[in-house]
């Protein structure tokens, strides 16, 4: 079951889905965290952010909105509280890095090279001073900028964390992959909004959120197989995965790895049992190593 | 307490007044272990479209029988399908529960006198909390507010519980919004009320504990402020993981914005923003 994401050693393709299992001790009583192929923690910034106003979700048809705002206690808190729990638990840990501008990724970056993780995820989705308050993923030339910044500033595995709400999400890849990542992560949550008729008011404080969970699925799979077929780094697939077979689904499309996000909330074993599905699946299709599925479909 | 998520069997499910219901679930190890004011997080078999888990308070916990009481209000499409769950339905029987969730309510140490004001379906969250305080022969009045007399459900068991109390026997104070029952009006009147006439009976309330609509809250948690007595409340938030992992919950408060599942959904008053 082991998988080779860009360089992170993974003991099988399943990490959390950044922002959807905190730093993993909530789920302690449900989940082992050093069974996991990998854990992706909850988006962090260099000083903290407080995060938007509730309501911050609203549920949707089969998938839920969030506004959250990337709500963190800073980066000095993740390295003096959560990573040495992750340590102790033997875990393999992912630091998904947010940024308000370049110089706040590199210096959360620059922070984190003294603490023992594995990798990072760059999550590019922040709304960036230095892509003209934009958000940062949706222009290559600033995404290629970015990447090849962190790159100098870090000898670990980097992963590139792409937003779904692009024309093209091959472009982002393509710059991803030139500014020097070593693997790219998709998707993000697909910008939405939604609407309570009757009080004739928007569902949640912010307006619009971000869609995950399950009707979101059809929109990464398709974006994972074409990113699988425009770049040769490895992906780490995730969008609406809520059990072993809609792994599997991510893998043939190209996904090397997957992250369980939305999925947690429903059930609090889920990356479990997607552990086990995927394993199911190997020994019925008779697949000995997870490895030969990756990008295995039959077109 | 470690948490736990179980599949409890639907042992009753039944209207109880106006939108309101009551489901008795076999849950023995929650039902063992849950606190007052803590709560569960449900997810409803058989609508699958729905993917989130709904929160709802323990307002009564059997260890004998191995039962939780939830009383619920139907608001939602969540609520109304709750509504058709029945005992002996073949796939429909069975919600999952996960829990128990949350900060309980936590009186001070030494409480002498409290008061529990209770509105609407706030009422249930604070039986527990009763059946504790007086127990531990604390004198406790309780104030229930309700758009009617019918949607007063929870009178009769705080009747009962409290009549079992030796001392000062004290039925619930009552206000119906449409003056059906009791005061017409808000609970509020009464709140304002009982802390007076307990301060100048020279026995004051050291403890009062909210649960209800949040204009409500605010109001008896600003009496309380004015009359320096403790007070605590129960937020409610829209909530996904339920269990401290998302930050979808979030309250506002003095020390910034907290989890209402796990760092609430009971705080001090004063520490909350309104
Ligand atoms: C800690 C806590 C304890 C609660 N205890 C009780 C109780 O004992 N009895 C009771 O009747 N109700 C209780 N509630 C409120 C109850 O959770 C909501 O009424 C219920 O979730 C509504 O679901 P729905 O599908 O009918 O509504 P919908 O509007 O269809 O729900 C859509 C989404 O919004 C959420 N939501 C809607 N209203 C609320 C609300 N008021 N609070 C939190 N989430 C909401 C739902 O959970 C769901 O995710 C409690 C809430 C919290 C946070
Ligand atoms: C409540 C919530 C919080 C999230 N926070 C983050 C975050 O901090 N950083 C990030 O890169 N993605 C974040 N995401 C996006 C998820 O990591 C994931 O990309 C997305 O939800 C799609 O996967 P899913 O459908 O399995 O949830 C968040 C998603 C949710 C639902
Ligand atoms: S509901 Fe997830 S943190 Fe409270």
């Amino acid at each position: 079951m082991a998988v080779n994401l860009g360089g992170l050693l993974m003991k099988n393709p399943v990490t959390t889905a950044s922002g959807t299992f905190a730093a993993g001790r909530e789920y302690n009583d449900f989940v082992d965290v050093s069974t996991l192929g990998a854990v992706t923690t909850k988006g962090v910034s260099l000083h903290g952010w407080a995060g938007n106003d509730t309501p911050r979700i609203a549920e949707t048809p089969s998938g839920m909105l969030n506004s959250i705002g990337l709500q963190n206690p800073g980066v000095k808190h993740l390295m003096d509280v959560d990573i040495p729990w992750l340590n102790d638990q033997g875990a393999t840990i992912i630091v998904n890095v947010s940024g308000h501008s370049f110089d706040e990724y590199l210096a959360v970056v620059d922070e984190l090279e003294q603490a023992c993780v594995h990798a990072y995820e760059i999550n590019i989705s922040c709304p960036n001073v230095d892509a003209g308050g934009m958000t940062l993923g949706t222009d290559p030339k600033c995404v290629e900028s970015i990447v090849k910044k962190i790159r100098d500033a870090t000898d670990r595995p980097l992963i590139v964390k792409l937003t779904p709400n692009v024309t093209s999400i091959t472009d982002i890849a393509k710059a991803a992959e030139a500014g020097g990542a070593d693997a790219i992560s998709l998707i993000n949550t697909l910008l939405g909004m939604s609407i309570d008729a009757e009080r004739m008011r928007p569902t949640m404080a912010r307006v619009v959120g971000g869609l995950s969970g399950s009707c979101v699925k059809p929109v990464a799979l398709r974006m994972v197989w074409e990113c699988h077929q425009a770049i040769s780094l490895p992906i780490l697939g995730m969008g609406g995965i809520m059990n072993g077979l809609d792994a599997v689904e991510f893998i043939l499309a190209g996904a090397s790895a997957v992250a369980v996000g939305t999925a947690n909330f429903v059930n609090p074993f889920a990356t479990q049992e997607v552990i086990e599905g995927i394993a199911d699946y190997c020994e019925r299709h008779g697949v000995n190593d997870v490895n030969e599925l990756i990008g295995a479909l039959k077109c | 307490m470690p948490l736990i998520n179980e599949q409890a069997r639907i042992v009753e499910n039944e209207c109880v007044g106006p939108r309101l219901y009551l489901m008795v679930l076999e849950s023995p190890q929650i039902a063992k272990t849950i606190k007052p004011g803590q709560f569960v997080h449900v997810r409803i078999p058989g609508m699958p479209d729905h993917i989130l888990r709904r929160p709802f308070s323990v307002y009564a916990a059997n260890p004998a029988t191995n039962t939780i009481d939830i009383l619920y209000q139907t608001v939602g499409y969540g609520t109304d399908f709750m509504t058709t769950l029945t005992p002996d339905s073949a796939s429909l029987s069975v919600v999952e529960v996960l829990g128990p969730v949350g900060r309980c309510w936590m009186p001070p140490e030494h409480v002498k006198r409290a008061l529990l004001v209770g509105g609407g379906v706030g009422a249930a969250p604070l039986y527990m909390l009763a059946e504790q305080l007086v127990k531990a022969q604390v004198h406790t009045d309780v104030v229930l507010g309700a758009q009617t007399e019918q949607a007063l459900v929870c009178r009769g068991r705080y009747e009962v519980l409290l009549s079992s109390h030796e001392a000062d026997v004290v039925a619930p104070l009552c206000s119906t919004d449409d003056g059906s029952y009791g005061r017409a009006g808000f609970a509020t009147s009464l709140v304002a009320e009982a802390l007076e006439s307990a301060a100048q009976a020279a026995r004051p309330y050291d403890y009062v504990a909210v649960c209800g609509p949040e204009p409500l809250m605010r109001a008896v948690a600003e009496l309380c402020a004015g009359a320096n007595v403790y007070c605590e409340v129960s937020m409610e938030r829209r909530m996904a993981c339920g269990i401290g992992a998302c930050l979808s919950c979030v309250v506002e408060t003095t020390d910034g914005k907290l989890r209402a599942c796990v760092d609430g959904p009971v705080f001090d008053a004063t520490k909350v923003v309104w």
